[in-house]
């Protein structure tokens, strides 16, 4: 805006797509790896961010603009991350991944818990199926584990 | 492909902590990675109640775990006591909610003092060293007090008599009135949920008549229970907000018949985490 007086300090993140964004520092800063960055000064002009891509930053940016606005209510707030969450789950876990590597602790605490609902009260052969993970026990090994926690494994959702 | 196995096993074991201990006990049996992040330390912590140390720091007898998670089990599976054993603490299993039970020589119970009235002897299979018998009074009044701030944040819990009928009972089929309240200071007499509640029914009916007597009393209005020989009856509920309000007083009188009354083993009151 004209009328200000300072200029707004800007930074610039590259992604692994070698995709350039310029975003205002207040907003960038709220992940915790790019203040880490700035602090000791490894980084002058751009940031490099090899392990997000420009699909997923443009997404992450839009969380963190919301997130550094203080005059938004909390209950705003609380309605923005309920939308924002509503994504696929493969952009989920990409989100995740970028946030873990980002330290943006909000951001990584409504996407696992977005996960965590998806396996609440689900059978493991569900989450398996859901998820394509590969079961490594033996029968055994499995059994054990059931028998451990019988409670834990009554009245589960139907697959 | 598998979104899991891009994930470092501290997101797993994040998304885990999001879940609840029983969803989490079954993640240990999605894969030898997920079980490894469900048995961490970091998500049991977090079903723990924040102040897990401090409660088990008060404990009467050591409590020894090498995990969070076998630490978590062992206070749901067996009440520990604190404070001198004035009262007992366990987890709910499903919640990871503090329970709690006082034992009798912490209530105000009327004319306890006196030795013809009311008495204190041990029962085997109580947590509690001493219970205390009702010998004979007509004024039933017994009643405890709980910091709100010891309890489970955005809770509702229900307080209830532990008791046993004594082979003498005689005299308690009488109406009783129970209530739980808040303390608040000079502002007495706040809002009392006064219910009308049984200590017994009447046993000289045959058994299959006092099983369904049982069975009734299990409506709203009855509300007696049975377990392991103990039997329960719930004194009122209420919420726990944020565990600034204070005290939270529990009372079962009946102090309007005035019939003689005997025969009630009283183990103390309990604070269970309503479902």
């Amino acid at each position: 805006m004209a009328t200000t007086t300072t200029e707004t300090k800007m930074l610039t993140l590259c992604t692994s797509d070698k995709q350039q964004f310029q975003i205002e520092e207040t907003i960038a800063l709220q992940a915790v790896t790019i203040r880490n960055m700035v602090e000791d000064e490894c980084a002058s002009n751009v940031i490099p961010l090899p392990n997000v891509n420009s699909k997923i930053m443009i997404q992450i940016i839009e969380y963190l603009k919301k997130h550094v606005d203080s005059s938004v209510s909390k209950e705003d707030m609380e309605k923005f991350d309920s939308a924002f969450v509503e994504k696929k789950l493969s952009e989920i876990f990409d989100i995740i991944l970028a946030a873990n590597y980002l330290n943006i602790k909000n951001l990584l605490d409504i996407c696992c818990q977005r996960v965590a609902d998806v396996m609440k009260n689900k059978s493991p052969e569900w989450v398996r199926r859901t998820f394509n993970i590969v079961n490594d026990f033996t029968a055994e090994e499995e059994a054990k584990i059931r028998k451990e926690h019988e409670w834990a494994f009554e009245g589960v959702d139907e697959d | 492909m598998s979104f899991f196995s891009l994930l470092p096993e501290g997101c797993i074991t994040d998304i885990i902590s999001f879940t609840s201990p029983r969803d989490s006990c079954r993640a240990s049996a999605i894969s030898p990675t997920f079980k490894s992040a469900a048995e961490s330390d970091i998500v049991w912590e977090k079903f723990l109640p924040s102040d897990y140390q401090e409660i088990i720091s008060r404990s009467v007898s050591p409590v020894v775990h090498s995990t969070k998670k076998e630490l978590y089990f062992l206070l749901c599976n067996s009440p520990i006591l604190l404070d001198e054993s004035k009262l007992s603490f366990t987890l709910n299993k499903w919640s990871g909610k503090k329970c709690y039970m006082l034992r009798a020589r912490e209530l105000s119970i009327a004319w306890k003092d006196g030795p013809q009235y009311w008495k204190w002897t041990s029962l085997p299979e109580s947590r509690f060293f001493e219970v205390a018998e009702l010998r004979a009074v007509c004024w039933l009044a017994v009643g405890g007090k709980m910091q709100t701030q010891m309890l489970s944040p955005k809770t509702t819990y229900a307080a209830y008599l532990v008791f046993k009928p004594a082979e003498n009972s005689r005299g308690l089929e009488v109406p009783a009135k129970a209530s739980v309240r808040f303390v608040v200071e000079s502002q007495d007499g706040a809002k009392d949920s006064n219910d009308a509640v049984h200590l017994k029914l009447a046993t000289d009916r045959p058994e299959h008549l006092r099983r369904l007597g049982r069975r009734a009393a299990r409506q709203p209005n009855g509300r007696l229970r049975q377990k392991r020989g103990d039997e329960w009856i719930e004194l009122g509920q209420f919420f726990n907000d944020h565990g600034d309000d204070g005290e939270v007083e529990m009372q079962l009188k009946e102090i309007q018949q005035l019939n003689w009354k005997t025969g009630l083993i009283v183990e103390g009151i309990e604070l269970r985490p309503k479902e």
